[in-house]
């Protein structure tokens, strides 16, 4: 039974299909984190953005910094704990199920966006509101320590992150690559953070919607997989089968969202006002 | 007393939030596979059976979703 082994087990055992598999699985795990880890941080950085720009950049980086190290030490602690303690088969049932209810959140927002019933992230009108909200406090001299800044900063990256580190220590903890999953995530989030250094505005090009899309597909696809291993299913094709079940999301996902639309249209035409404004 | 409040009502919010269906469904739909499983089910069966459910609580939030858009 596959499910009985873990991959650092199948690694060891030096069989060259199953290493192959491991490498596979560390690259999904990297990809995976990396997307969601790409997503967070353009949301994230909408916020830094606007204390930085309405207040002071120092304190807002202290802000930062906090907070990507508190994120650090709750994937570390807690990703070496359940690595540590929780047999490989329990480990992937309870992963799975987690997988399956956060991935089936992001899936369905996603179809729900895609199909016009839900409102879609817009960083450039997030950005406006969030400069108001911090120009009615009292500004500190460039000098001194700005508590508004770091406080507003650091929530907002550790809210934001929290998801990633979530992601991160599931995925990562469930294949045996928390490292993998560690560097896909913090890879992108440099990415997205360097990006938003040099622009310095809103990273309104990014196609926000489409990668919680596909993150929200990898996250059920493989919590099915685990969760079913987990419980004793041996899939047809061993891993060949995480393709067909993506793929399986995939269009149903597809369907769904094109069955939306159309519903939405109706309603448009029905009641104009209420469906021009989806819900947020 | 308030601040642990918060702190659940953050990790409620965090995994759960507004879609109880979307929490509760994959949990009842392992508990049915895992026991078809332990009572022998074929493997490819069971599959089927955890993919087919997993897609039906997907599109009973969607609908139920759809009817409070509907709804307004």
């Amino acid at each position: 039974m596959t499910g009985a082994v873990s991959l650092r087990d199948y690694a060891s055992q030096g069989r060259p299909s199953s290493i192959g598999r491991m490498d596979s699985t560390i690259l999904v795990t990297a990809i995976s984190a990396g997307l969601a880890s790409a997503v967070e941080m353009v949301e994230a950085v909408t916020i830094v953005l606007a204390v930085g720009v309405t207040r002071q950049w120092r304190s807002t980086l202290f802000g930062v910094a906090a907070a990507l190290l508190t994120l650090f030490a709750i994937v570390v602690i807690f990703g070496a704990a359940i690595i540590a303690v929780i047999p490989i088969e329990s480990l992937r049932i309870l992963i799975g199920g987690l997988l399956l209810i956060y991935g089936l959140q992001w899936l369905t927002k996603a179809i729900l966006r895609a199909g016009g019933a839900k409102a879609k992230h817009d960083e450039a009108e997030l950005y406006v509101q969030n400069v108001a909200a911090l120009e009615a406090d009292a500004p500190v001299a460039a000098d001194k320590f700005d508590g508004v800044s770091f406080a507003v900063a650091f929530k907002g990256v550790f809210l934001e992150g929290l998801e990633v580190a979530f992601i991160v220590v599931t995925f990562g903890a469930s294949a045996g690559s928390l490292g993998a999953a560690a560097a896909g995530a913090a890879i992108a989030a440099a990415a997205v953070l360097v990006v938003a250094a040099f622009v310095r505005q809103p990273l309104t090009a990014v196609p926000e919607n489409t990668l919680k899309f596909v993150v929200g597909l990898m996250l059920v696809t493989f919590g099915t997989f685990w969760a079913g291993e987990g419980m004793g299913i041996e899939w047809p094709g061993e891993d060949v089968a995480i393709l067909a079940i993506f793929a399986g999301y995939l269009v149903l996902s597809i369907i769904a969202s094109r069955l939306i639309g159309r519903q939405i249209a109706m309603l448009a035409r029905r009641s104009p006002i209420a469906a021009s404004e989806p819900q947020p | 007393m308030s601040y642990v409040r918060r702190f659940f009502a953050f990790w409620y919010d965090f995994l759960i939030g507004d879609k109880i269906e979307l929490f509760i469904g994959p949990i009842v739909a392992m508990l049915i596979v895992g026991v078809a499983v332990g009572m022998g089910l074929d493997s490819a069966i069971a599959g089927l059976l955890f993919f087919g459910l997993i897609v039906l609580i997907g599109a009973l939030s969607l609908a139920r979703s759809l009817r409070s858009v509907a709804g307004g």
